[in-house]
């Protein structure tokens, strides 16, 4: 992989002194502005008996400030023809905001103002944490599939607490968190120094940073966080799991592999060959096993996948290939079937019109993604603030144009071999907790 | 009052923008091809991409049974005469780009893009997938399958049931209340009934295709004419039938035993995009549930903690349009929560707007199209989309002009017309033994029993 640090010509980044990380790209096509602030607060660096509280945290951060009530607070960016929203991840949480162009000293006002002046208490502490409750009731509990693969696959295939917690959160551990854990997890994650801001948007550059400076630069500089720790082992032999579902009609499977990390030989290769396998009907996986084999309904997968991409995690992190088989056929088959298409491929590697295909859309969907403001924001949000390295995000489409068939067949036969992976057999039935 | 900490002046420290900037598509080139084909080509050279959206008349319009319109949309994916799937899906990621056909109730929308290298390539391979498709008997009984699998995840979905059941007490018999397939029709709708029906449905002169993207809209005229001109058919116009919406005084409830939340929807036919009453209604449905801020969010989320996202929708006819609200409520609070939602609804109805609190809507809605419009793909989305109506990017333009026409007055009048709680038919889906008492007690109620419930 090319290595340069410098940014690319659309780029600029600075440090202010209080340690925030920023990234501006001045795109001048429409007249709005993307803001986002990534935090490296993610699910990993829970505390045992507080699993949950990274997301539940992120709730917090909507509940205004000393400065800005509760009330006010969506209200200022809405009321101004802009969206917000905020996500939790692995390994950071991001808040954004895209409005209109005029609007940028404000956002930079909110994502300071909150940074520094959140207001936590009892009140909003207890409402966020019903309101997170029945965002667990919704997306997992009270819907077929529920959490499948992404909840539950990484509690079985990883052994150690950061990475095999519930992410979501045990409902009793939500219900014990406390204002104090709030102010703690707020003191130690949420400064300056543990923070990347990115523009995107119409602005110009001198102006921008003048802005920053003056919303920013007046924050306080809070002591470095310590680094979670994440690593473990690789397993050496094939797991596999049960769950049942009262609500799902058919049954599913879920492979979880370990994905190369970010950085070394195989990541790159590997990111493109989750395109040749599952990425349309014309993808390996899905023209073998859907129509040729006739042994599948779907079959998706990718590193993090399917909340991620191959950049969005910092620690360990899987490969997963999810699938669902035809009536009549086990999930069991359907396992033995994948693991029969990835020897060969591993064997023989991708043909050239496969690979060809894989980096086409990869350079369309650059285009693409550019081609939206949080789009280009959620690319430099995560290279900048997950892995110092937010000038790839113009270099990406030609690194991935350099990667050989030689390359690919590597990555899948180093990374996806049944021995390193964990199987989830989803199956109808009532034993909800298996 | 459901929100006592807000204050009608924002907090005074905050720097203040300045106006939503105004919506500008620019001026598009527009083309009748000799077959009829109604094309629109903007010139968007954000990136180097071409988004193109072909719509036809399909469903309302056409007629068929559920079964085969569905079956339709899935088989244009399957081939074509001289390309199997896998080719015509090989063929688009050559292209760098995408290819996807949705169906809504009026509507067949294709969906595809490439890298604007490949600009004409992209149209020669669109106009084979839709005018040659070879509904090969082998992957049709495939997608029959997945149709049936996708049908049965979509039935034990309790989002899906209520919005199933809401339509067809709405619209009753119309194609808008049509359930989705049952799986026997799925299995036995034929090869003949697909071919009659892609030949009823892909006709030229009923088509229109919109162009937006890193392309210079003269040569794309020509393009076009050269990569459509074998696509041929009668001219037909296709009429989708009056509706005669009803709407029910009495919540009906489907009992779902195990359910840990109960699903609320509300809904009622509303006037389609273009009528007058439609800007001053899409802003009665933004203050009362469109955005983080809106009156639902801070009434039933930010205060009482009852529900994680409650919103109000629309989802666009031709005839008319689905307006609506909906949110997820754990089971015990079911009642208390309606109460709530009643009570939001009747403000709307019987209350005028704050000023303030109108303006912050009328701006949220100018900026999220201005938003939505900056890329290729949205404005394509878009400018397709009105069309349909009859509008085009004169429409998109003058959004904010006829937000900004909109009264407190206006907006309590449409509030109280269409939104009323009188107004609108409401379906729960859950757990009828632990909330229904509760809620017969305040409201009407009639539970239906569910035959087939979760797997316990």
């Amino acid at each position: 992989m090319a290595r340069s640090s410098t940014p690319g010509p659309r780029l600029r980044r600075l440090r202010l002194k209080n340690g925030l990380d920023v990234i501006l790209s001045s795109e001048r096509t429409s007249p709005t502005v993307a803001v986002g602030m990534y935090y490296r607060a993610g699910f990993r660096l829970e505390e045992e008996g507080r699993t949950g509280f990274a997301h539940l945290f992120e709730h917090l951060m909507f509940q205004g400030t000393a400065t800005v009530p509760k009330a006010d607070f969506g209200r200022l960016i809405t009321g101004a023809g802009g969206v917000l929203n905020g996500s939790t991840r692995h390994d950071y949480t991001n808040y954004f905001e895209i409005l209109p162009a005029s609007a940028l000293e404000m956002a930079c006002f909110i994502e300071a103002d909150r940074m520094e002046n959140l207001d936590l208490n009892e009140t909003t502490l207890q409402n966020q944490i019903d309101v997170v409750k029945e965002e667990v009731r919704v997306n997992v509990l009270n819907r077929p599939y529920g959490g499948f693969s992404w909840l539950w696959l990484s509690q079985y295939a990883f052994s150690t607490y950061p990475n095999a917690h519930n992410f979501y959160g045990e409902f009793a551990d939500l219900e014990a968190a406390t204002v104090a854990d709030a102010r703690a997890f707020y003191t130690t994650w949420y400064g300056p120094g543990n923070a990347t801001l990115v523009l995107v948007g119409d602005f110009d550059e001198d102006q921008a940073v003048v802005l920053v400076e003056r919303h920013f630069g007046a924050v306080a500089a809070r002591p470095a966080p310590p680094e979670p720790e994440t690593a473990e082992p690789m397993p050496k032999r094939r797991a596999e799991h049960e769950r049942q579902d009262p609500l799902a009609p058919n049954p599913r499977v879920a492979i979880g592999y370990r994905t190369a990390p970010f950085g070394t030989p195989d990541h790159l290769p590997l990111a493109l060959a989750s395109r040749i396998l599952s990425d349309g009907r014309s993808s390996r996986l899905q023209r073998r096993l859907i129509r040729e084999r006739e042994i599948l309904l779907h079959v998706d997968g990718g590193p993090h996948f399917p909340i991620g991409d191959a950049f969005e995690f910092k620690g360990p992190a899987l490969f997963t290939i999810e699938a669902t088989p035809r009536p009549g056929i086990s999930t069991g088959a359907a396992v033995t079937a994948i693991d029969e298409e990835l020897a060969q491929i591993a064997t023989e590697g991708p043909t050239p019109d496969e690979l060809l295909r894989a980096k086409r859309r990869e350079l369309g969907s650059y285009h693409a993604s550019t081609d939206s403001r949080l789009g280009r924001l959620s690319e430099l949000g995560v290279l900048a603030a997950v892995h110092n390295r937010p000038e790839l995000a113009d270099q990406l489409p030609q690194l991935y144009q350099e990667v050989t068939a030689e390359q690919v067949q590597a990555a899948i036969a180093n990374w996806l071999q049944p021995k390193h992976s964990t199987v989830l057999h989803w199956l109808p039935g009532s034993e909800a907790q298996s | 009052m459901s929100n006592p900490s807000r204050t009608s002046e924002l907090s005074a420290d905050v720097p203040r923008p300045g106006p939503v900037p105004p919506l500008r598509v620019g001026r598009p080139t527009r083309a009748t091809l000799a077959n009829g084909l109604d094309a629109m080509v903007v010139a968007r050279p954000s990136v180097p991409r071409v988004e193109v959206r072909l719509t036809v008349p399909a469903g309302a319009a056409i007629g068929p049974n559920a079964a085969t319109s569905e079956l339709l949309r899935a088989g244009i994916l399957l081939g074509t005469k001289a390309l199997n799937q896998e080719e015509v899906s090989e063929a688009i990621q050559r292209l760098g780009g995408s290819l996807q056909i949705q169906q809504d109730h009026d509507r067949m929308h294709i969906a595809a893009s490439a890298l604007a290298e490949a600009e004409e390539e992209l149209y020669r391979l669109v106009c084979t997938v839709i005018t040659e498709p070879a509904f090969p008997a082998d992957d049709l009984e495939t997608e029959r399958v997945k149709l049936i699998e996708g049908l049965r995840t979509a039935r034990a979905t309790p989002q899906f049931l209520a919005g199933e059941r809401l339509q067809h007490l709405i619209y009753g018999s119309h194609p808008y209340g049509r359930p989705e397939p049952a799986e026997a029709a799925i299995k036995k709708t034929t090869r003949g009934q697909l071919a009659d029906l892609h030949r009823a449905t892909f006709l030229p002169s009923a088509a229109q295709i919109t162009v937006v993207g890193d392309v210079e809209p003269r040569r794309t005229v020509t393009r076009l004419r050269r990569a459509f001109a074998s696509w041929s058919g009668p001219r037909k116009s296709a009429k989708v039938p009056q509706v005669h919406p009803q709407s029910r005084p009495e919540i009906t409830f489907i009992d779902r035993p195990g359910l840990v939340q109960t699903v609320i929807l509300l809904g009622t036919s509303a006037p389609p995009v273009g009528h007058p009453d439609q800007i001053p209604l899409t802003l009665a449905s933004a203050v009362l549930g469109g955005s983080f801020s809106s009156r639902l969010m801070a009434n039933l989320r930010e205060d009482k903690g009852y529900t994680y996202s409650p919103h109000t929708m629309s989802e666009a006819h031709l005839r008319d349009s689905l307006l609506g609200a909906a949110l997820d409520v754990r089971t015990e609070v079911t009642a208390a929560a309606h109460v709530e939602v009643m009570y939001e609804l009747g403000r709307l109805a019987t209350v005028e707007v704050e000023p303030a609190e109108l303006e912050e809507s009328r701006n949220y809605l100018a900026g999220v199209r201005v938003i939505f419009l900056q890329t290729q793909a949205g404005l394509a989305s878009s400018l397709a989309q009105v069309r349909g109506y009859g509008l085009d990017h004169r429409y998109l333009e003058g959004y904010s002009d006829r937000l900004a026409a909109v009264s407190p007055a206006d907006l309590r009048r449409v509030a109280a017309r269409y939104l009323s709680p009188a107004n609108l038919t409401t379906v729960m889906v859950g757990d009828a033994a632990a909330a229904a008492d509760d809620l017969a007690r305040v409201f009407p109620v009639k539970v239906k029993r569910s035959g087939r419930g979760a797997n316990h």
